[in-house]
């Protein structure tokens, strides 16, 4: 059988350092905030004919939009975000590219005030918070009948943020390197995500919770480590199903829904990690009283890989 | 084979052949699946409303005043609503001009006749005369209302009102003009005050009973609009004519302002003492313009302005959403397939029920998404194709269970049983967490502005997470039992490959 949970510390230091990454790539790129939070106008444009994109933004720019955002979409097919946009600045815009560039068809065209924009990231923060107090006092509830319950709802927690702290990193690198944005669908994945990685963590407890019941070992660290090995397979059997879904829409349908389907794909990667390697581990830490004691493998397990 | 299971297996299949009835006729009046915005092309608008401690019933006005004018378009199945306390949303599904949409939805379309002023010896008032000796009264002191001074074009300049400390000169939205500026510009213009009848109430378009787009019968047809005013309309008309009737011909003071939002639409002569209810607005109007000024007129006036520009504009063309229903049927038909594929090699016949129980599950979610009905959006696709990949966990979840079970040595019958009844823990609380996820995201949904993308997903995650469960526990383990007792039962094989080896 393997043992898992004997290395709790090295699941600890892996999510440890990617959360690190993240975490310094957030605070060096920050989050690139979608219309929907940050106010202004969208639009994706169909050209009739070739357009080249540094053409196309040095136009922009002589317009007066020197801050436009502009990404090539498909073929033809641009992508171009600017401040709010009136009636009248639209029209005039769209007039001198049809002067510069030709015919175009407006495929798209999005515009949000900045008082909606505040409004809905306020929405989406409160959204967030709402499921992760939800989700604890509902794990807490269900595991009521083992002893300290809480433990489960937090450690679910913890794995929780885990997630999304690695989705969050994941796209501050791709709003670095890709100028992505934080829309909507983002927030709509990263709660879907939430649900998840939840679901996955719940799978492994209610097996921790029966193996306990059923006094499998009494040691806890055992009985733990039993209960990943036979839900193993489950985990990753959902999560192959699951992903091929999400890849499907990945490939299939395309830019619009490329925010909501990379989140989905890194969380539901790092969800099967975490329900595994994390929230399960920090039962076992939480039970054994041993947090002083990663801190202290810590330089021991740096000699080692030395 | 117990005569529950068969009664069951019965129930399943009449389901079955009913959700395939529902996708393919029309059922309770619902012909097709209904598609959100971002998939049929439209425009969806959202406008706050500026009221001075609005009175309750003034936005259900409005949005009842919005619907009118839009359902004169022939949009089918438009969506007009209150939002929160202040807000009005507007979808046009498949219209996609949204400019044209903006004109229809956000004019006030409020009518109001004027005269022009006059002074104690009966000539024209113009703005110069107001400013060349910085008076503090009208010079006409009976009529207190607001003088309006537009230019050659009909728009407004400048707005004329008295309060306690004398005349004071504002633009359209309220803030004051300095009269230094005014006196650099042209100032020949006449001072348009209320037109009203005897007793003393204004002529607008409320009184209005019907408004046409019709042609003048001349020499050179031009478009107009003919009107017909209700009773008290025809009779305050008839006062005013009167009055004005007897002036000196082409003098301005014989014509009569019509004002639209405040802007000087047409000023003709009255050339009648009485005109019995009825007339036309006449002007340079294109056929598009008399079209859309009868539908405003016919319609009534908002009963507040709306404010501009919109909070949230939105628009899709039709071409572009058609694309994303393509790409999103291909992308959930591979992933079912690539499912299918793997639960049948992985996990042999019942993988095999597994995948009947899930072309049973799409059929289901899809009929329950028609009858409900589910706006689909494009987010809402993305929630149902997740949750394809999220229905087969509870199969997983039991199927592991029954592996384990038969390892230990049990019948197929008794290793069914156990799978499903010692899964169900994990089914219901792994579940449960992704309901109070659906129900945030629906809370999110109902308070933001672009709530499409967010409550799609919520509702179709939420419906697809439901019957997952049904299908997968009730439909698969149905299909199991009917192999219980048979032959096939014996070959622990098709069951599970791996058991021999353990």
């Amino acid at each position: 059988m393997f043992d898992i949970t004997g290395k709790r510390f090295w699941f600890f230091l892996i999510s440890g350092v990617v959360i690190l990454i993240g975490i310094i790539s957030l605070a060096t790129f920050g989050l690139k905030a979608g219309i929907e939070f940050s106010s202004g106008s969208m639009m994706t444009l169909s050209f009739e004919q070739e357009v080249d994109h540094d053409e196309l933004r040095q136009e922009l720019a002589s317009l007066g939009y020197t801050n436009a955002i502009v990404q090539r979409t498909g073929e033809g097919d641009f992508y171009i975000r600017t401040v709010t946009l009136g009636t009248e600045e639209k029209t005039s815009l769209e007039d001198a590219l049809i002067a510069r560039f030709g015919n175009l068809e407006e495929a798209e065209f999005y515009s949000v005030s900045p008082m909606v924009a505040t409004e809905t990231a306020w929405n989406a923060f409160w959204a967030v918070l709402a499921a992760a107090v939800g989700i604890l006092l509902y794990i807490t509830w269900a595991f009521r009948r083992m002893p300290s319950p809480f433990r489960y709802g937090t450690c679910a927690i913890v794995a929780l943020l885990h997630d999304v702290l690695v989705v969050l990193g994941v796209f501050s690198i791709l709003g670095g390197i890709l100028n992505w944005e934080i829309n909507l669908m983002f927030i709509t994945g990263v709660l879907a995500v939430i649900g998840y990685s939840v679901n996955n963590t719940v799978v492994v407890f209610d097996r921790i919770r029966e193996n306990l019941t059923k006094g499998v070992s009494p040691n806890f660290e055992i009985v733990v480590n039993n209960s990943l090995v036979e839900t193993l397979s489950r985990s990753l059997n959902t999560s192959l199903t699951t992903l091929i879904v999400v890849l499907a829409l990945l490939l299939f349908v395309g830019a619009s829904i490329q925010n909501f389907a990379v989140v989905l794909l890194i969380g539901i990667i790092t969800g099967t990690y975490s329900s595994i390697f994390i929230a399960s581990q920090l039962l076992v830490v939480w039970e054994k009283g041993e947090w002083g004691r990663f801190l202290q493998w810590l330089p021991v397990a740096k000699a080692k890989s030395r | 084979m117990t005569r529950r299971n068969i009664l069951a297996l019965v129930i399943i299949l009449a389901l079955f052949a009913f959700a395939i009835c529902a996708l393919i006729y029309p059922l309770f009046g619902r012909e097709e699946l209904r598609l959100g915005l971002d998939l049929v092309g439209g425009v969806h608008l959202v406008y706050e409303t500026v009221s001075e401690e609005g009175k309750a019933g003034d936005i259900d006005r409005a949005v009842d005043i919005i619907r009118t004018r839009i359902d004169k378009y022939g949009v089918t199945e438009p969506i007009i609503q209150k939002q929160g306390e202040d807000r009005i949303l507007v979808q046009l599904p498949g219209f996609t001009d949204i400019e044209a949409a903006k004109r229809l939805v956000e004019q006030t379309g409020f009518l109001e006749f004027r005269q022009v002023e006059l002074n104690e010896k009966g000539n024209p008032v113009y703005l110069s005369d107001y400013l060349e000796d910085a008076r503090s009264n009208f010079f006409d002191k009976d009529e207190k209302g607001t003088r309006i001074f537009v230019d050659e074009e009909g728009n407004p300049i400048a707005f004329l009102s008295k309060n306690e400390g004398g005349l004071i000169y504002t633009d359209e939205e309220g803030n004051p003009i300095d009269i230094e500026d005014l006196r650099q510009g042209p100032t020949k213009l006449l001072s348009w005050i209320p037109a009203r009848g005897d007793d003393g109430t204004q002529l607008t378009g409320g009184f209005l009973k019907e408004a046409s787009p019709s042609i003048t019968t001349g020499i050179t047809a031009k478009p107009e609009v003919a009107i017909e005013w209700n009773e008290e309309g025809g009779i305050i008309f008839d006062d005013i004519a009167e009055r004005l009737y007897p002036r000196l011909s082409e003098s301005p003071e014989r014509c009569i302002g019509i004002f639209l939002d405040n802007t000087l639409i047409s000023s003709p002569q009255i050339i009648l003492p009485a005109y019995h209810g009825s007339g036309v607005i006449t002007g340079n109007f294109t056929i598009e313009e008399v079209e859309h000024l009868a539908n405003l007129l016919e319609s009534g006036a908002l009963p507040m302005p709306l404010q501009k520009p919109p909070l949230y504009e939105e628009m899709v063309s039709a071409t572009l959403g058609a694309g994303f229903i393509d790409m999103s049927i291909k992308a959930g038909v591979i992933g079912i397939i690539l499912i299918m594929l793997f639960m049948v090699i992985y996990y042999r016949l019942p993988g095999l029920l597994a995948s009947l129980a899930l072309i049973f599950y799409g059929t289901l979610v899809l009929a329950l998404f028609k009858l409900i009905p589910v706006t689909l959006t494009l987010a809402g696709i993305g929630g149902f194709v997740l949750s394809i990949g999220m229905a087969v966990d509870a199969n997983v979840l039991i199927f592991e269970r029954m592996k384990e079970e038969l390892r230990a040595g049990r019948t197929l019958g008794a290793a069914i049983e156990a799978g499903f009844n010692r899964a169900w823990s994990a089914i219901r609380d792994s579940n449960i967490t992704t309901f109070i996820v659906c129900g945030v995201l629906y809370w999110l949904g109902k308070n933001i502005v672009a709530s499409a993308p967010v409550m799609g997903f919520a509702l179709t995650l939420f419906i697809g997470v439901a019957v997952s469960m049904f299908t997968a526990i009730v439909v698969t383990r149905t299909l199991l039992r009917l192999f219980v007792g048979t032959p096939l039962a014996k070959k622990t094989a098709l069951f599970s490959p791996y058991i021999g080896r353990v």
